[in-house]
């Protein structure tokens, strides 16, 4: 009986098993179905990606904010797949008709600022028609696409890899331009020059002149070129009730 | 009086061979070394300054077996007992040389740099780097024309001289234009010009230069133990070849005077040469033409500098084999390299 209380909580630290529950609707726009379908999706994720994926719809936030809400409620739910508890939440706030992604811990770095709000207007675009089951999907399709380009494991990185241009178009020019070079291997040169032959010494000049013609002047403008901006894979954070940092963003629909 | 002539050992009367590394004479049978003084004391005989007849035929003064030696051919082995026999009459008159440089390289070096040099040709087909083929490298004597000119020159043409400043958000561009002018003169010594139409003339000269300071008076007996080919391109013919180069040289030697200009174009020039005389020499050179698909490929080495020219064809199937090689290596690199990385 020791044995078993002592296994069950060292198993239980080890494997620790994060909130089963993925899909929250606390307002009825979505069907059970549909329901079961995210959940399935979001499972795969979690298992595949390590990265714990939350969806919530509420039209009561209790006077909190859509991010302090969001922020809260994946932080008191026991989200998190990893020992960072990394993953992301969407909240569907009705009462503010809003949308909002918070982010912990790996998805902080994965899902940067630009992104966030990349998926936020795709998501808005659905919600602002009614299509909550639609737009939900929308937004698992981004986080499988950002979540693979972010794998980090080799095998991740590996198939990337192969499914980008570079590592084709340039062994290829390597392999043109070395044949090419080994083919027109010099067959030899002339290394004789003016002077081999010519006899020490007798070379004299007799006329040497240098007759100034003409000079012409030309100006152009020069054209002042703008600094170009800055961008890119940012992720801003702030610290959410809890104490632990968040990353998100979200926008109206 | 025999019409070909063979060196013999004066000691085992076998015959004797010039020795690159010693530049002395040596018999391969008893092993003894002779110098030049010692071979002349020999034999006395030199080249002849009548001109000999050609016979129809000629015989080893060794072992009496008739010559296999092309028309051109005027020192070579018999094909029977491998003496060097060198045929007189094709050194006589018209076609005695008055000058030779003799051979540094020896045939085993040749065959070296051959085997180096192939075997850098990644795309060469097999067939020329296999032993037969190393084995084919002949030391020649090639006929040259050796030509001293004195040449007389004048160009002129256009030269600029560009600056640029900039002031306030204008660039400024200032072209100064001059007509350059530039006269001389120089004289050439010894610009040789090949003699056979055998060797391809482009190789020939990049074969060059030649060390003239080790250049001796001709005699036969630095043909013992090579080839020779005696010229069958006139004087005459050869002096266009030479006054091309000539005038090539003066002109840029001239243009090299045009200094400190961002650009010069010669509108004018004229060259003349004057003074020029020909002399006939003997070169060494190591000569393998291979064939392939019905085409001659050259290879040659300078037999004093060694210096090496010569082209291999190109197989097609190497060239297909390497380049995947270099895709799939380069892919896998990139593939699995590229994932460390990013």
């Amino acid at each position: 009986m020791l044995v078993f209380v002592v296994l069950s909580l060292f198993t239980g630290f080890i494997a620790y098993t994060p909130n089963p529950v993925n899909v929250v609707d606390h307002v009825g726009y979505l069907t059970d179905n549909e329901i079961q379908q995210l959940q399935a999706r979001i499972d795969k994720i979690k298992d595949r990606y390590k990265l714990d994926v939350v969806i919530v719809i509420t039209d009561n936030t209790n006077g909190k904010s859509s991010m302090k809400y969001a922020d809260d409620y994946y932080d008191y739910n026991d989200y998190g797949v990893d020992d960072k508890d990394s993953g992301l939440l969407m909240l569907i706030n009705m009462q503010d008709r809003e949308v909002w992604i918070s982010t912990h811990a790996r998805a902080i770095d994965i899902y940067t600022d630009s992104r966030i709000s990349g998926m936020v207007n795709g998501i808005t675009s659905y919600l602002s028609n009614g299509y909550y089951y639609d737009a939900c999907n929308a937004f698992i399709d981004d986080v499988i696409k950002y979540a693979k380009y972010s794998d980090t494991s080799y095998g991740g990185k590996v198939s990337r890899m192969l499914k980008s241009w570079p590592v084709y178009v340039i062994p290829l020019v390597i392999s043109i331009v070395s044949t090419l070079v080994i083919t027109g291997n010099s067959k030899g040169e002339v290394t004789t020059s003016t002077r081999t032959y010519e006899e020490a010494g007798s070379f004299t000049l007799t006329q040497n002149t240098d007759m100034y013609l003409r000079e012409t002047t030309t100006r152009t403008k020069i054209q002042s070129q703008p600094p170009s901006g800055g961008g890119g894979g940012h992720s801003t954070t702030h610290k959410s009730s809890s104490g632990r940092t968040h990353g998100g963003g979200g926008g109206k629909f | 009086m025999s019409s070909v002539k063979g060196y013999k050992c004066p000691n085992c009367n076998a015959p004797l061979e010039f020795n690159p590394p010693t530049q002395n004479w040596k018999c391969h049978y008893c092993g003894s070394e002779f110098n030049l003084e010692q071979v002349d004391t020999v034999h006395k005989e030199e080249a002849s300054d009548q001109d000999i007849q050609e016979l129809d035929s000629y015989k080893c003064s060794s072992c009496g077996a008739e010559l296999i030696a092309d028309a051109t051919t005027s020192a070579t082995f018999c094909l029977y007992c491998k003496s060097p026999t060198i045929i007189k009459s094709r050194f006589s008159g018209k076609f005695k040389p008055r000058s030779v440089i003799p051979f540094h390289i020896t045939k085993d070096q040749a065959k070296e740099i051959y085997k180096n040099w192939i075997t850098k040709k990644l795309f060469a087909p097999k067939e020329f780097k296999q032993k037969e083929e190393i084995d084919k490298v002949t030391g020649i004597y090639a006929p040259f024309w050796l030509f001293d000119c004195k040449a007389n020159g004048m160009i002129s043409g256009e030269a600029t001289r560009v600056s640029t400043w900039r002031k306030g958000d204008y660039l400024y561009t200032n072209t100064k234009y001059f007509l350059v002018t530039r006269k001389g003169t120089a004289k050439y010594k010894r610009i040789p010009v090949d003699g056979s139409k055998k060797l391809d003339d482009r190789f020939m000269q990049m074969v060059e230069p030649f060390d003239y300071s080790d250049i001796k008076d001709f005699s036969m007996k630095y043909m013992s133990g090579f080839m020779a080919e005696r010229y069958d391109v006139e004087s005459e013919q050869a002096k266009t070849t030479m006054q091309m180069r000539a005038k090539s040289y003066m002109e840029d030697r001239l243009r090299s005077t045009v200094t400190g200009y961002s650009s010069f174009s010669v509108r004018d020039k004229h060259i003349d040469l004057s003074n020029i005389e020909a002399s006939y020499a003997m070169l060494p050179i190591y000569l393998l033409i291979n064939k392939y698909k019905g085409k001659d490929h050259v290879f040659i080495i300078n037999g004093q500098t060694g210096k090496v020219v010569g082209d291999t064809p190109i197989s097609t199937l190497r060239q297909i084999v390497f380049a995947l090689i270099v895709f799939v290596v380069t892919w896998i690199i990139c593939v699995f390299g590229g994932a460390l990385i990013v």
